[in-house]
């Protein structure tokens, strides 16, 4: 799938995965493959761009702490305004997609005019 | 919430970001090539594979440091502004609560910002802005010197230094005049001659027009009008240009209109005529008329220049010797010629306000100090809290300069008032005084002013209060501990206090003795009921001496008959009012000394010049109407002062004097009376030698010395106003004659002692309100030492000790304080009193009589102030005072 379609639904499907709980940046880009499989695969790299610009937005915070291999790195969980942003989003998407999924299902031919 | 983000970033100053985002990657980057090996590939195939999967690292990297930074910057403003509201609001609070102390503060603050700022104003506008011409720092006087004396310069000089100076890019010619200007109302005003050089010397952006051109001379009939003529007169009509002005009869047109911002010398004209000087001028080295102004060339210095003059003086000196005795020559920059001895006086006046400023700050600090001791157990509480001392002083900081603005602010409205004050009080011939206002420079001292005021308040008591030992104020429940009394930030503000209230009670009592001894110098004359009248007749119609006296007596004659008038006369000059003519002079039967010449200053008069005036004639006779009979002999009366140096003891009377001119015969005239001495210049100058022509005797060339103009003097009955009467009579004798300047003795002698007057007001009133406060923070402190010892006072009036001991008790502790201080302020007056020397008469700067009065004011005033508190110290029962905790 091409990037552009996938920027601006990256931001929501990161705050979908830190819905679960914290997460570091590498886990959270593993989850939303798993999830979605090839056909959301991304550059790993663009993940990092759309998280600090959550944070920037207040969306999500972020601290240092230690993995489980002890190695240092950052996790971010979700702030009460991002679980907001996320639940509103939810709701515009899956309206659209019932609404264009009905649209491609539809038996009844338009009206001629 | 924030917070432990931020505590990430106590490794640096400044968080990195670039490292951590770097960190951040290098984690990914571990965990997808430890992956990638779990599925079996090789290290280095495992790296390469994950920085392909990565994508873009550089871009990536790029991107998140910009959003990061963005981010680190918002939040950080967020926390500064976040805090100062806090600090403000709980600032806010505390004033609301104690709104006497507020308004204490904020007043004297008010008060004493406000009059530094007002003074400053006056300075700024007269002293400190720059001259609004191009180049004026190199603007200057060139004149001649006589005995040391600064005076005009002929024709010859002005040539010579023209022509042969190098230091000079231009020179130029002014010359004063009074001219009829006749639009509608006569009106009389003060003109200058200029050479079209003058507008290149001192050059502003003309308002309308231009100046005069290279070419123009007195035969061009143009004139250029002051702004403020083009104003009132002409009503700033902005097609003044090539209007036609009679100027004394004679129609000129007006190609250009001076702008606002050009400064009047002293003389204050009105207009500006074009001449030339004469061709004949140029080699005249003995008359002495013209007032040169030149600009120095780029780069040269007024010494340079003064240097340069002097070699080409020197050149004339050995072309003219006889003229040039005890002449010299004198460069004077523009700038000094302003502002002369002003700048002194405004100085002092600056001076003094600020030690008033300081004073009312040493009060605002001992209040501070006083709650701040108060608030020691909130302090203390805060510091337990884990309250950073940083913290606590910034929030005293944010108290103290919240107030200070508070009243900074109000300080401005003072500041308009005191500056409409002085400006309108003010003595006139202060240039650009009416330019005084909140103008940025302004606005700039009285802020800087503020908030230094909040800082020192801020600082000092902050950190006399978070000194506090925590423990010992919770404990003793916030009683302050006996080592109070050596309290030596509040000692050292009495101190400081008292010691700059002397230096503005000395400089105060200097003028004042000064002032005093100044009214009992004798006039020599009677100024009541004197009305006067200048009048100056237009060379039109007046050109020869015959016809110029006989007009002047005809007006004299008219005056006379105004109801009303006892006595009149007139002369070219009256005492306390006008230049002078001075002239040197031989006697008959004496060898004749050009290199020792005496001088007598001339005055023309009329018969009953010395009745009007009020002047005493002591040996011989007052001048008769037959003197002034045409054909009659030549009489003059001399004063006293001329006879002493002329005939020392010898009785001057049947002597004769001629007037020394080079190549004409003298012309002996006889002393036939000789008149008390008179302070012609004002009480602080000594009496001239005096000559008094008849009107009808004048010397060759007099009446074009004396423009053609004559005072007329009329005593008159009390109360009787004669001004309209006497322009009235004026214009009885000829409807184009204006007169200029009427006025009433007293008026000129309240004038000439104006700014003397006004100086001694001020820095008096000064002095007292320095006074005042000095007493208000001393009562202040003492009354808080005696709070403090109540305890230790309870226990003595116990003991047995009397109620006078222990008022002696204190005010002995105040009079140490205020010993100190005299003496620090003796000294401190000591080196600044010889500021004042030059506003000084007949006493020293370092008068000691002076001195001892204000120490023994203060003192008093002191201990008066001390005592009060003391004395309800000791009216408190023991018991109370033993039992009472603070």
């Amino acid at each position: 799938m091409k990037n552009e379609l996938l920027h601006g639904t990256l931001e929501v499907m990161i705050l979908k995965t830190l819905s679960w709980g914290r997460m570091h940046g590498y886990g959270i880009g593993r989850w939303i493959m798993e999830q979605g499989g090839e056909a959301l695969r991304i550059e790993e790299g663009s993940l990092y761009p759309a998280l600090y610009r959550l944070e920037h937005k207040g969306l999500i915070d972020a601290e240092w702490g230690l993995s489980e291999k002890n190695r240092k790195a950052k996790y971010y969980r979700l702030t009460a305004k991002g679980r907001r942003v996320l639940a509103s989003n939810v709701t515009t998407w899956t309206d659209f997609a019932t609404a264009v999924g009905r649209v491609l299902a539809s038996a009844n031919a338009p009206a001629r005019a | 919430m924030m917070t432990p983000q931020w505590r990430r970033y106590l490794r640096f100053w400044r968080p990195d970001v670039r490292a951590d985002v770097d960190d951040e990657f290098a984690f990914h980057m571990q965990e997808r090539v430890d992956d990638l090996m779990a599925r079996g590939m090789d290290e280095n195939a495992a790296r390469q594979e994950a920085l392909r999967l990565f994508g873009d690292m550089t871009g990536a990297r790029r991107e998140c440091v910009e959003e990061a930074l963005q981010l680190e910057t918002e939040m950080r403003r967020l926390e500064v502004l976040d805090v100062l509201k806090q600090d403000a609001v709980y600032a806010l609070r505390l004033m609301r609560a104690h709104p006497t102390f507020t308004a204490a503060i904020m007043l004297t603050l008010a008060l004493g910002i406000g009059a530094t700022t007002a003074v400053f104003s006056v300075v700024n506008a007269v002293l400190l802005r720059p001259l609004p011409y191009r180049d004026a720092d190199r603007i200057v006087l060139l004149a001649e010197t006589f005995r040391g004396g600064r005076g005009s310069a002929s024709g010859g000089h002005f040539n010579d230094w023209t022509t042969q100076s190098r230091s000079l890019e231009t020179t130029s010619i002014w010359q004063p005049r009074t001219i009829n200007l006749t639009e509608g109302e006569p009106e009389r005003l003060r003109a200058a001659r200029v050479t079209p050089s003058f507008f290149n010397v001192l050059y502003v952006r003309p308002a309308l027009g231009r100046y005069f051109l290279p070419e123009e001379n007195a035969d061009s009939r143009v004139t250029v009008l002051s702004h403020p003529l083009w104003v009132t007169r002409f009503s700033a009509d902005s097609s003044i240009l090539g209007r036609q002005v009679r100027l004394s009869g004679e129609p000129h047109t007006v190609v250009g209109v001076a702008p606002a911002s050009f400064t009047m010398t002293e003389f204050d004209e009105r207009l500006w005529t074009p001449f030339a000087i004469a061709a004949a001028q140029t080699t005249n080295y003995g008359a002495h008329m013209f007032t040169v102004f030149g600009k120095l060339k780029a780069g040269a210095t007024i010494e340079q220049a003064q240097a340069d003059l002097a070699t080409i003086t020197e050149g004339i000196r050995q072309l003219v010797p006889d003229e040039m005795n005890e002449r010299g020559v004198q460069v004077v920059a523009y700038r000094e010629l302003l502002v002369d001895t002003i700048d002194t006086q405004l100085w002092v006046l600056l001076g003094a306000v600020t030690f008033v400023l300081l004073i009312g700050c040493g009060n605002v600090i001992s209040l501070l100090l006083a709650r701040a001791t108060s608030r020691r157990k909130e302090i203390a509480i805060r510091g337990a809290l884990g309250g950073v001392r940083a913290r606590l002083v910034r929030q005293l900081l944010t108290e103290s300069l919240l107030m200070a603005i508070a009243g900074g602010l109000a300080g401005m409205v003072v500041a308009t008032l005191g500056i409409r004050f002085l400006v309108g009080l003010g003595p006139g011939g202060v240039p650009r005084l009416d330019d005084a206002g909140l103008s940025w420079e302004v606005l700039g001292f009285a802020t800087a002013a503020t908030l230094l005021c909040g800082i020192v308040f801020g600082l000092v008591p902050a950190f006399r209060a978070t000194r506090v030992d925590l423990q010992s104020e919770l404990r003793d429940g916030g009683r302050g501990s006996r080592g109070v009394i050596r309290d030596r930030v509040r000692g050292t503000l009495i101190v400081a206090e008292v010691a700059v209230a002397l230096v503005l009670l000395v400089s105060a009592g200097l003028l004042l003795r000064s002032a005093y001894l100044l009214q009992r110098v004798e006039l020599g004359f009677d100024p009541g009921n004197m009305t006067m009248m200048r009048v100056a007749l237009p060379a039109v119609r007046y050109d020869s001496a015959d016809a110029v006296q006989t007009g002047l007596a005809r007006i004299l004659e008219q005056v006379r008959a105004v109801p009303g008038v006892q006595v009149a006369a007139a002369g070219t000059r009256v005492p306390m009012w006008g230049g002078s003519i001075d002239i040197g002079v031989r006697v008959d039967g004496r060898p004749f000394n050009p290199k020792d010449l005496l001088i007598g200053h001339v005055r023309l008069v009329t018969d009953q010049y010395f009745e009007t005036i009020g002047i005493p004639i002591t040996r011989g006779r007052s001048l008769q109407p037959g003197d002034l009979v045409a054909g009659a002999p030549s009489v003059i009366v001399v004063n006293e002062t001329f006879a002493r140096r002329t005939f020392g003891s010898d009785d001057p009377i049947g002597k004769r004097i001629s007037g020394w001119t080079r190549d004409t015969l003298p012309e002996w005239r006889e002393i036939v009376g000789v008149s008390g001495d008179v302070r012609a210049f004002g009480r602080e100058v000594e009496s001239p030698p005096e000559i008094y022509m008849p009107m009808t005797q004048p010397p060759d060339g007099a009446w074009q010395s004396y423009n053609r103009s004559m005072t007329f003097v009329a005593r008159t009955r009390p109360g009787f106003p004669v001004a309209t009467s006497m322009r009235a009579a004026l214009r009885n004798v000829d409807a184009e004659l204006a007169a200029y300047d009427v006025q009433t003795m007293e008026n000129v002698l309240a004038q000439s002692t104006a700014v003397r007057r006004f100086n001694t007001m001020l820095l008096s009133a000064l002095g007292l309100t320095g006074l005042l406060l000095a007493a208000i923070g001393i009562y202040g402190v003492i009354a808080f030492f005696v709070s403090q010892r109540t305890h230790e006072i309870g226990v003595r009036m116990a003991l047995g000790a009397s109620s006078r001991s222990v008022v002696g008790l204190v005010v002995r502790h105040a009079a140490v304080l205020a010993l100190i201080g005299i003496v620090a302020g003796g000294v401190a007056a000591w080196w600044a009193t010889t500021a004042l020397t030059g506003m000084l008469f007949e006493i020293d700067a370092r008068d000691p009589i002076a001195f001892v009065l204000g120490a023994a004011v203060l003192l008093g005033v002191a201990l008066g102030a001390a005592w009060i508190p003391a004395r309800r110290a000791s009216r408190v029962p023991p018991i109370t005072a033993l039992t009472e905790s603070l």
